[in-house]
């Protein structure tokens, strides 16, 4: 009998170490807590023999409900976006970052936007860095007369022949080789 | 224009084509290959294998070993740069022209203060707290350009960071937060959803407490009266004119700080929030009060 | 070659480009003959940019013959998507792969029956070393890496992958003509009869795949729908590229329409990296 008193007693003890380090700091541990000398608060006791025991175990905690309270605002902002913002006209844009403009709609073909806001250009680098390909995305319209005008304004600037291939199913053309800053500035300069 | 277009052109060519069933669509041509093992000249004999040895048996040796010489990565004496690697804090980089950019596509409002909530709420920051991860640390590249008014906290930043920032007539707390409180502050919605209380953050470890009550590194346990010495000190050693935030328009939410047991803005440790009654639950017995005073 | 090849297509462009101004035509000469018409002007939250908004007719269920209610616009990233039918295939096989656990079952030479003892000693009767008489290599022996049943095919098709799946199964649909918009699902009896004499009618295909945005269908509709297997209504939720495929027409509500093109504009528009995670069977 003796040696089932004292088992009790240390799983007591044990519960209460337990609760004392507060692992996670969850208030869900408090619905089990105990009231009187053994509080929420944590409390390292020293030893066993000095710990108390449980006198009565506290179910519920009081609590005010207020609805439509004046922090929801906090809370709001804390919640993910919807839709990815749609970016507010400013006057300049610090970071480089330059909006699509309105005529570019009527030109014979465009590029769309992605809808993080950014050209869809980009480079694929293979073959342990030996093969680069510029890769140019979501392109609507006319995609040859557009690789045609690509194709003349690389052969300007990089003053070369440069290869291109055209997906018409996929809406991409791939450059070859590393003409991204190229094909970036000329996006923009067309308003894409 | 018309059939030109890419898509117009797709389309007006299904208009002429039998109906598209079950029956008639395909997957590319090659875009998958079935797997083969030869037979004689096809590839056969060793599949490219060779003649025995490793190539055969898959037992390639062990990554380093020079089978018997002294190994070129036990040749030097030891220089235990990762000792303890594992049990380091690690502050994933966020850059100043990453954060301006966040800015200018309306990623973050800067009309409210900027915490590690906000920006990983704008879905282009990578944020792992499961991998040692304690928060943002705010680097220089495109300190010249950085053109913002905000209140930001973040976990880590440079002497330039600070500069950067205050120059616009910004504040910049550096912060820390506990590994629970940092899941909380990635995904919100979720700790919402669970119906659990708020927790209080933290304080911070000793080899960290040093920087975080220093007011040169603006942090959040410092004396307020010392960092606004050290606000005027490095706008002279950088020499830029430092802007009145007492006179600005957006002075409330400039001044606008986390309590250091606070998590959320606005938001106090216990407060249970239900997201489909739209209510909040505040604790009024005395000892969970106690408890979340701290 | 690459520039012949090229100038064939562009050949090609050309030979289409009258037939898409006849068919242009057409619609504008019933939009001078019907009376009253109600042109619905959209305001989207994400208008598009470059490629124009597709129109479709608003069509009637009350009467047999077709009525013209109204012009109706669907958004062209929904509706006027590139047609990959690769896409539509890739989304097919994933169709019918999830939901298949194979059954079909072989033994081993472990499960079949017998075959413990050896059947004749190792050495000095000239005959082949043997341990068992189930052995593979026996007749009536067990099957070396046959089937085991319970077998899933399950894998996840990547989420940008099911939307533009999605979308171009609608968008192919519409080119086709076999997608049409209703006002409602109202009928006025619910005899079978009268919905299959108005499938006749107006040359919807036999199978007719009905798209509503609530989940309860008016009786009259179900009702005729009942005995006839190959109509069938589907809520929005439900809509998905093998039933499309299954059936020759897709009927679209006005509010169903609508839904679709809300939902995968939103998916299209939003911070989508916790449904392009990796698939977990525990996620669920």
């Amino acid at each position: 009998m003796a040696t089932v008193w004292r088992s009790q007693c240390a799983f007591a003890r044990l519960l209460i170490g337990k609760i004392a380090q507060n692992p996670n700091n969850s208030p869900d541990l408090c619905t089990k807590l105990f009231q009187g000398p053994i509080s929420v608060t944590s409390r390292n006791y020293s030893n066993y023999a000095n710990s108390p025991f449980i006198e009565r175990i506290k179910e519920q905690y009081e609590y005010d409900i207020i609805k439509n309270p004046p922090e929801w605002a906090y809370v709001e902002r804390l919640l993910p976006f919807d839709t990815i913002p749609v970016v507010t006209p400013k006057e300049n844009y610090p970071s480089g970052w330059i909006p699509p403009r309105e005529e570019a709609v009527h030109l014979p073909y465009f590029v769309s936007r992605t809808k993080n806001h950014e050209l869809p250009i980009y480079l694929n680098i293979t073959y342990r860095g030996m093969r680069k390909i510029t890769k140019i995305k979501k392109i609507e319209g006319d995609i040859w007369l557009l690789n045609d005008t690509l194709k003349a304004h690389l052969k300007e600037t990089a003053g070369k022949y440069v290869e291109t291939r055209v997906h018409e199913l996929g809406k991409f053309i791939e450059v070859k080789g590393d003409y991204v800053n190229v094909i970036r500035n000329w996006a923009h300069s067309k308003g894409f | 224009m018309g059939s030109r277009q890419i898509t117009e052109k797709s389309l007006s060519i299904l208009r002429s084509l039998p109906r598209i069933s079950v029956g008639n669509i395909r997957d590319n041509p090659g875009s998958k290959v079935t797997q083969k093992r030869g037979r004689g000249q096809h590839g056969g004999d060793k599949h490219g294998a060779g003649n025995k040895g490793s190539g055969q048996r898959q037992n390639y040796m062990r990554l380093g070993y020079e089978t018997g010489n002294n190994p070129f990565y036990l040749r030097m004496p030891q220089e235990p740069y990762y000792r303890g690697h594992h049990h380091r804090r690690e502050y994933p980089p966020l850059s100043l022209l990453q954060l301006q950019s966040l800015i200018d596509t309306d990623r973050i409002d800067v009309s409210l203060p900027v915490d590690l909530a906000s920006i990983i709420k704008s879905g282009l920051y990578n944020f792992y707290p499961e991998q040692k991860q304690f928060g943002i640390n705010l680097t220089d590249e495109g300190a010249d350009i950085f053109a913002a008014k905000i209140n930001i906290e973040v976990q880590w930043a440079s002497e330039q960071v600070i500069a950067a920032v205050e120059r616009n007539g910004g504040v910049i707390t550096t912060a820390y937060y506990d590994p629970h409180s940092l899941f909380l502050l990635k995904n919100p919605k979720h700790f919402f959803k669970t119906g659990a209380a708020i927790p209080r953050r933290m304080i911070p470890p000793p080899d960290v407490i040093e920087y975080y009550t220093s007011a040169e590194t603006r942090g959040y346990l410092a004396d307020p009266e010392k960092i606004s010495q050290e606000r005027l000190k490095l706008s002279q050693k950088y020499g830029y004119e430092l802007p009145q935030v007492e006179n600005d328009s957006f002075y409330e939410m400039l001044c606008e700080r986390k309590d250091p047991r606070q998590i959320f803005y606005g938001l106090e440790p216990g407060w249970v929030v239900n997201l489909k009654d739209k209510c909040i639950l505040k604790p009024t017995d005395k000892e969970l009060l106690r408890f979340y005073s701290s | 070659m690459t520039s012949v090849l090229i100038n064939a297509f562009k050949r090609l462009n050309l030979s289409i480009r009258p037939q898409v101004k006849v068919i242009s035509s057409s619609y504008s000469t019933a939009v001078t003959t019907a009376n009253s018409l109600n042109v619905t002007q959209k305001e989207w939250k994400y208008p598009p940019l470059y490629t124009k908004p597709r129109e479709v007719w608003i069509e009637n269920l009350d009467t047999v013959e077709e009525k013209k209610l109204g012009l109706f616009e669907l958004h062209p990233s929904v509706y006027a998507a590139m047609p990959r039918i690769d896409i539509i295939h890739r989304n097919f096989v994933w169709q019918t792969k999830y939901r298949w656990v194979s059954w079909a079952h072989t033994k081993t030479r472990a499960e079949v029956r017998g075959g413990g003892r050896k059947p004749w000693p190792q050495k000095g009767l000239g005959r082949a070393r043997h341990g068992s008489i189930r052995s593979p290599l026996w007749r009536g022996g067990g099957v070396a890496h046959g089937p085991r049943s319970g077998k899933t095919h399950f894998f996840m098709l990547p989420f940008h992958l099911r939307i533009h799946g999605l979308t171009s199964m609608l968008s192919a649909k519409l080119a086709q003509d076999d997608l049409h918009v209703v006002n409602n699902l109202e009928l006025p009896t619910d005899e079978s009869n009268y919905l299959a004499d108005l499938i006749e009618n107006r040359n919807w295909g036999p199978s007719v795949l009905i798209i509503d945005d609530t989940d309860i269908a008016p009786r009259n509709i179900t009702v005729a729908t009942d005995s006839l297997p190959h109509v069938n209504i589907m809520p929005v939720y439900g809509l998905n590229v093998y039933s499309m495929l299954k059936h020759d027409t897709l009927v679209l509500t006005l509010a169903a329409a609508e839904r679709i093109e809300e939902r995968i504009l939103h998916h299209l528009n939003a911070i989508t990296t916790e449904q392009q995670r990796e698939f977990k069977l525990s996620q669920v």
